[in-house]
Order: structure tokens, then C-alpha cells, then sequence
């Protein structure tokens, strides 16, 4: 046992001989959470999708446009000039524009040359959201003229109007009539956010940023007990150790375990930064959030033996370490939700420790689990773990 | 000029010769960009937007014309790519699928919904009550907010059509009535009229605006998304090789062989301008093989020949200031590649190779500016977008100005250190 604190010590000491690694251990983890929080709306804010509008008609009518699409639960307007809408567009800093051109008013709605333009960014789902989005509001504003027109059609048809004054008068009253029909109008649709009632987990956003930043900056280093491996075989002190009476089983879990309390350390400070800093509810289930912090930090831990017993030298290590890392969090869904993916590759990443680490995070934070939802997802990564050390046991060589 | 040159040729040979650098130069930017073209669907040939099969689930308690008809919406042929609906009985089991991520949202439609739109003959009888409203539950899962929000903005569609012929109905009638054109009675019958309208058309897909819509550069650009994302990869990896380059401006120095350079008939001037024409050497070997290797596998149509080499040069000079600026601030080689390698990630977010900038807020957009990567990656995408050399004059202007504003200040820095001084 001592041996064993003896060496996982040691190797906390080699790594962090240099201030460098403070870079890698919290800083770059931080910012890059920092960052991709900041591009994520909180629960707080206004998190529906900015559409830049272009308002050159200024018409009651295009204002009962912009009017609807406030109301919106997918997009948020925002009034630009055109040159403005413009510049951000082919900047890229807007995803989809909306123009109502001059002249868009009650008469070219009623003659059918009403027409708005709009520009969206290719390849952006955000876009395509939008566009619904914008259908929906010039429906409800053109529904009322619709409604309006049909009931002239039908009073026509009963008896004809004495004069065209007497028309428009009568396609007023309608008009009218239609728009306080649709303000009265119920909400028919009710949205209920799954398993997260408001005493027990508020929905978050960020919660998926700092989730999977956690876990990619976790495993990296994790990944990097490989570049432990061959440091000490390039150094030849692992040539000595064989002098010594320190068995194979104990050298090894003496280095793997440091690195995996290092790991629980690491994650530790960056749970912490996700509640103080960014308000997420990760004190919910501590036990739980324990278990499957401690299986991923294992799993990782396994695959960076094995890794080590392959790779010869340290700076082949760290790089494969770091390649490694951020394409399993690719893949496993820490950088972006696994819903974007294709259903074929959902299923294809299911081999990453990653895509466990990360579902059981986002159980207890997301989908208000406990110990008894981690299970499953924590049952796997020690899977790994099993699996992976037992290749790194076996193919482990002091030479 | 020959000894530069030979300088650069040498430190281009031993950057490619490191297994580990390779690593970084080459491996880790194509095994990402292959796992982005995974993840995004461009090998798979999906759907631009790159997100289909939503699994739905649909419980439809109304079983009626509306209740049926937002059934029917879901299973046609318009949204067959983007959603998966399966239908279900109980709105417990599928609220429960979705509690257990099987599902992306439920969509329970209560029994009367129809009724409470539509009318029965009997409501029109007078004295009746006003129908009850009764309200679609779309139950929608956290984890998966993105598809739960396509599925809502679907469902309010659906409404607003729904509404628009129930409106349009009412105020028909109710206009009638009130210019006395028809008696209450008469009303009633036309009620009943208006009920029969809707149940045999629930639904108006025309629009009185048409909404026209265009993509950016116009519809005949087919932009790959690809396009986008392996320039992202490779500047961001373009970042290591700069700071590779000048660490080992600082390894020959600790190695010994700098001075013995210094002692052969050659000058500051020449061993420095070959050290950094060797960094750029390097990287725009390194961005070329990638772009070649991205057309040759992943069929990647980078745009116009032109604009992309003359993009390549100006992105890996205004990287090259970086690399520079990094070695003349650091003291040993370890720090170069720890720098090195925090900036290479940093300047890899902030840029833009791994989400949008557009998503950012206004203070990171701006800050992003000062990256090759932002503006690099501007380029590229321009061109990815049918655009020509001509359409990269900002970028490329940026890019040549921050690499001489880095270059100079590298100087000035380098001369106070006497890192390469006889």
C-alpha cells in the first residue's frame, strides 16, 4: 500500500514539475467551457434563434408581422438596416434574414402580390427552424385579410353591396372582426419539458457544454498515462523498478491510481466551476454523480494503459493522447448532442466510453436521474475498464 | 538567399521525419474531420440540415378529422427524411419513452380535440355550451432540444392552418349576422356548413405572402458542409506546426547547434530567415497535403485552385507571426509546445473550428479577429461558396498584416533576447 502511494505521489509530482500543466489540468478546461457556454444561451435568457429583420415597407401589416414573430417560441427578431442585415449576413454573423419589402400592406395582400424575401445560410438547421418560424407568423397576419376577404365573397353572394364604399366598409368591420377572433384565440398547444419538474431540475442549456468539456479534459489526460508509460521506459527507470521487489500489479496500480485521483481531482474543480460559475444544478446526486465520475475516470484510465504498452515514445504518446481524446468526445456527443448525428452513427458510437460518460451525465443533470439511472451507463464504463486493463496487464513490459 | 532556403528545405525534411509531430500535423486533423463528416451526415448523404429521423412518438386520443390529420402530417411524404413516427396508445408509454431518451418528443392529442375546433351539428343549437379548449401536450425531452423545437415549430404550423379556416369561417358568418345579411337561425345552418368545410379540409397550406426564399450565393451553390468544417480542423492543427517550427529555433539553440551555425560563414539574418521560412515551408506543406488528401477521400470540392493557394500562403504567413512571437517570448523548447499547444486550442475555438462564431457572443466574435483562423477560415468559406481570389481581399489583407505586425514585434524581441547572435 505504501509502495503504491509511493508511486502514484511520484507521478503527481513528475507531472506537475512544470506550472505548464496547470494549462491542460484546469485552464484551457475552464476556458473552453467558458467559451462554449457563452456561444449557449442559459436557461435565463432568451434562447430562441435570432432572425434578423428588415422592415423597408413599415406598414401596419409588416409590423403585425414582427409583432407575431415576438411572440414566437423559435425565433427572436432583430430590427436591422438592410446594409447592416447585409454585412452581418455575408459576414456570416446572421443566420437567416428576413426583408419585408416596401410596399407589403393590406392592398398587396388582397391582389396577391405580397411577398417577403428571405436569406438564410446554407447547411444551417437554425435556418430551416426559422423559416417554419416565419410561415407561421405571416399565416396568422394574412389569415385575418383571408378571413376578411372570404367574408365579402360570401356577403356577395348573398346580395350584392350598393357601392364600393359600402364594400371596403363591410371588408373593414371583417377585418376587424377576424383579428379579434384570433386574439381570442386559445393556446391549443401546451409544451411539457420531460422528467424535469421545476422542484427537482431546471433545464439548462449549458449543462451539455460543461458535461462534455469535463469529460473531454478528463480524458486526455487519462489517455496520457501512455506518455507516463514511455517517459519511464525512455528514462530507464522503469528498467530499475525491476531491481527492486515491486511487482508489476503494484507498479501499475500505483500509476493508475494517482492519475485516476488526479482525474477525480480535476473533475472535482470543474464540477465545482460548473455550479458557482455557470449556476448547474451537479450537487443534486452527489453519490451517483461519484460512481459515474469515478467508472469514467477508470475507463479512461484503462485505455490509456493499454495505449501505453503500444506506443514507444512520450511525444508520440501525448500527441495520440490529445487525438485520441478530442475525436472519442467528438463522437461521443461532448461537443455536440448526439441528436444531430445520424441515427447510423448514433448507434455506431455507442462503442465510446465517451457516449456512456456522457449520457450518464446528462441523466442526472438533464433527465433528473439518480444512482439508479447511472447504473446502467456506469455498468458499462467498468466494462471498459475491465477489459482494457486486462489487455494492459497483459501486454505491459518493463522494456 | 541559397543558405535560407537550404535552412528551410533542411527544417522542412526534419518536421516531416517526427513520427509525433506527424501526429499532430497530419493525424489529428484528418481523424477529426473524418469524424465531423460522421457526425454531420456528409458521409451518410443525408439532408442538408443534417439532422433526420426525429423519433416521434404520436398518441392520438382524438382520433378524429384534426387529430388524424396531424397523424397523417407526420407519416407523409414531406417530413418522411426528418422525423420517425411511431404511433401509441397510451399517453403514459410515451411520455415514459421519452423519459428514457427513446424518443425526442411526444405528441398526445387528447380525445375532443376536433370537437373543440370543430364543432358539432348539436353546439350550433341555441343555448349550447362553448366547446371546452382542450390542448395538445407536445412533452418534449431536454436532452434533445434541438429536435423537440422542430417538432414544435411542426405542430404550430399545423395549428396556425387549422385556425386560419376556423377563423375565416367565424368571421364570416358573424359579419353576415351583423349586417343583418342573415337571421340566427340562418347562422346556425351556416355553422354547420362552415363545420362540414373543415372537417372535409382541416388544413390551408396556401399562404397569402409567398415567402421567397434564397441561400446565401444563390440556389445553384450546392455548399458542402464539409467545406467548412476540414478548413476548421486544419488551421487549427496549422497552430501546432507553427509553434513546432520555432521550438526548435530554441532546441538547436539548448542542442548546440545554432552556435555551431552561428561560427560558419553565415549571418544572423540568414539562419533566422531560413528557420522561419522552414515554419512556413512546413505549414504550407502540411495544409496542402490536407486539402489534397480531403479532394482524394472525402470527394471535397475546396473551390476555386487560385484563391486557395494564394489563401493557403497568407493563412500560414499570419501564422507563422504566431509561431514567431511565441518562440521569442518563451525560454525553452517545452514551453514553446506547451504555449504552443494551448494557443493551437485556443485559437481553434475562438476561430471557429469547432462552433460557429455566429453563436458567439459579440465580445468573442471580436476578440476572434485576432486568429488566422477566424479570417483563414472566412476564406475558405467564401470560396467553398462559389466564391474566387477576387472575393478574398479582407481576408487575405488581415492575414498578411497580422503575420508583418507579428513578424516585427518577433524581431524586436528576438534582438533583445540575442537568441541568434554571434
Amino acid at each position: 500500500m505504501k509502495k503504491i502511494f509511493a508511486i502514484a505521489w511520484k507521478d503527481v509530482i513528475v507531472r506537475f514539475a512544470s506550472s505548464s500543466e496547470l494549462i491542460f489540468f484546469i485552464i484551457l478546461p475552464i476556458v473552453f467551457t467558458l467559451l462554449l457556454a457563452g456561444g449557449t444561451p442559459s436557461g435565463d435568457t432568451d434562447n430562441r434563434i435570432r432572425l434578423v429583420v428588415v422592415d423597408q415597407a413599415n406598414t401596419s401589416i409588416s409590423q403585425e408581422i414582427i409583432a407575431e414573430l415576438e411572440k414566437s417560441t423559435a425565433v427572436r427578431p432583430d430590427l436591422l438596416t438592410l446594409e447592416k442585415a447585409e454585412s452581418e449576413f455575408d459576414s456570416r454573423r446572421a443566420t437567416v434574414v428576413l426583408v419585408i419589402p416596401a410596399g407589403l400592406d393590406l392592398n398587396a395582400i388582397q391582389n396577391g402580390s405580397a411577398q417577403l424575401d428571405m436569406r438564410q445560410q446554407p447547411n444551417n438547421l437554425n435556418a430551416s427552424v426559422a423559416q417554419r418560424a416565419v410561415q407561421t407568423a405571416i399565416r396568422r397576419v394574412s389569415s385575418a385579410v383571408n378571413a376578411a376577404n372570404k367574408a365579402v365573397e360570401d356577403a356577395k353572394a348573398k346580395s350584392p353591396f350598393a357601392s364600393a364604399e359600402a364594400e371596403t366598409a363591410y371588408f373593414d368591420e371583417a377585418l376587424k372582426l377576424a383579428k379579434s377572433i384570433q386574439e381570442d384565440t386559445p393556446v391549443r398547444v401546451t409544451v411539457v419539458e420531460g422528467n424535469t419538474p421545476e422542484d427537482k431540475v431546471e433545464y439548462e442549456p449549458r449543462a451539455n457544454q460543461s458535461a462534455g468539456q469535463l469529460i473531454t479534459w478528463v480524458f486526455i489526460p487519462l489517455f496520457g498515462i501512455s506518455a507516463v508509460f514511455a517517459y519511464e521506459r525512455q528514462q530507464g527507470t522503469l528498467r530499475r523498478i525491476l531491481t527492486t521487489p515491486t511487482s508489476k500489479a503494484t507498479f501499475l496500480l500505483g500509476t493508475i491510481s494517482g492519475e485516476v485521483m488526479m482525474a477525480l481531482i480535476q473533475m472535482s474543480l470543474l464540477i465545482l466551476f460548473g455550479i458557482f460559475a455557470l449556476g448547474l444544478n451537479w450537487g443534486r446526486e452527489p453519490f451517483a454523480l461519484f460512481i459515474l465520475l469515478s467508472s469514467a475516470a477508470l475507463a479512461a484510465g484503462a485505455i490509456g494503459t493499454t495505449m501505453g504498452t503500444f506506443i514507444k515514445t512520450e511525444g508520440q504518446a501525448s500527441g495520440l493522447s490529445i487525438m485520441m481524446g478530442m475525436v472519442m468526445s467528438l463522437m461521443g456527443g461532448c461537443w455536440y448532442p448526439l441528436e444531430l448525428f445520424p441515427p447510423v452513427v448514433q448507434n455506431i458510437v455507442k462503442i465510446l466510453p465517451t457516449t456512456w460518460a456522457m449520457q450518464g451525465m446528462l441523466d442526472l443533470i438533464l433527465r433528473n436521474g439518480g444512482l439508479v439511472q447511472i447504473l446502467p451507463e456506469a455498468g458499462v464504463l467498468l466494462g471498459f475498464a475491465a477489459i482494457f486493463f486486462s489487455i494492459g496487464v497483459m501486454r505491459f513490459r518493463y522494456e | 538567399m541559397l543558405k535560407t532556403f537550404l535552412i528551410g528545405i533542411k527544417d522542412l525534411r526534419l518536421a516531416f521525419r517526427d513520427r509525433a509531430a506527424l501526429i499532430f500535423m497530419l493525424a489529428a486533423p484528418f481523424a477529426l474531420t473524418l469524424g465531423l463528416g460522421l457526425v454531420t451526415g456528409r458521409f451518410s448523404g443525408n439532408s442538408s440540415t443534417g439532422i433526420t429521423d426525429i423519433p416521434v412518438v404520436i398518441v392520438n386520443l382524438d382520433n378524429q378529422q384534426l387529430g388524424n390529420a396531424l397523424e397523417d402530417l407526420f407519416s407523409s411524404k414531406d417530413l418522411a427524411e426528418l422525423v420517425e413516427p411511431v404511433s401509441r396508445s397510451s399517453p403514459e408509454a410515451a411520455r415514459q419513452s421519452v423519459d428514457k431518451d427513446e424518443a425526442a418528443t411526444a405528441i398526445i392529442i387528447p380525445e375532443g380535440f376536433t370537437q373543440s375546433i370543430i364543432p358539432s351539428q348539436d353546439a350550433f343549437a341555441p343555448g349550447s355550451p362553448q366547446p371546452e379548449v382542450v390542448q395538445i401536450e407536445v412533452y418534449a425531452n431536454p436532452s434533445r432540444p434541438t429536435s423537440s423545437g422542430i417538432i414544435k415549430s411542426i405542430v404550430d404550423e399545423f395549428m396556425s392552418q387549422v385556425e386560419e379556416g376556423s377563423v375565416s369561417g367565424q368571421t364570416s358568418i358573424l359579419q353576415l349576422m351583423l349586417s343583418g345579411r342573415i337571421t340566427p337561425q340562418q347562422a346556425q345552418q351556416a355553422g354547420v356548413e362552415m363545420s362540414q368545410r373543415l372537417e372535409a379540409a382541416p388544413t390551408n397550406n396556401t399562404l397569402a405572402i409567398t415567402l421567397n426564399t434564397t441561400t446565401a450565393n444563390g440556389e445553384a451553390v450546392k455548399f458542402d458542409v464539409l467545406a467548412f468544417l476540414a478548413p476548421g480542423m486544419a488551421l487549427m492543427f496549422l497552430m501546432y506546426t507553427v509553434s513546432y517550427g520555432g521550438r526548435s529555433i530554441l532546441a538547436e539553440k539548448s542542442q548546440g547547434t545554432l552556435p555551431r551555425l552561428l561560427v560558419s560563414p553565415t549571418s544572423s539574418t540568414q539562419i533566422l530567415g531560413g528557420k522561419v521560412f522552414g515554419i512556413f515551408l512546413t505549414g504550407a506543406a502540411q495544409m496542402l497535403i490536407l486539402i489534397g488528401a480531403s479532394t482524394l477521400f472525402f470527394q471535397l470540392k475546396w473551390g476555386d485552385t487560385f484563391g486557395i493557394i494564394v489563401l493557403v500562403l497568407a493563412a500560414v504567413f499570419g501564422a507563422t507571426g504566431w509561431g514567431m512571437l511565441i518562440t521569442a517570448f518563451a525560454r525553452t523548447p517545452a514551453q514553446v509546445g506547451s504555449i504552443g499547444t494551448s494557443i493551437m486550442l485556443i485559437f481553434g475555438i475562438l476561430g471557429g473550428s469547432f462552433i460557429s462564431l455566429e453563436q458567439m457572443p459579440p465580445a468573442i466574435q471580436a476578440i476572434s479577429k485576432i486568429t488566422p483562423n477566424a479570417w483563414a477560415l472566412d476564406g475558405f468559406t467564401t470560396l467553398g461558396l462559389g466564391g474566387t481570389l477576387a472575393d478574398l481581399s479582407a481576408p487575405i489583407m488581415a492575414l498578411l498584416t497580422m503575420g508583418s505586425i507579428l513578424f516585427l514585434i518577433s524581431v524586436v524581441l528576438f534582438g533583445k533576447n540575442n537568441l541568434v547572435q554571434k
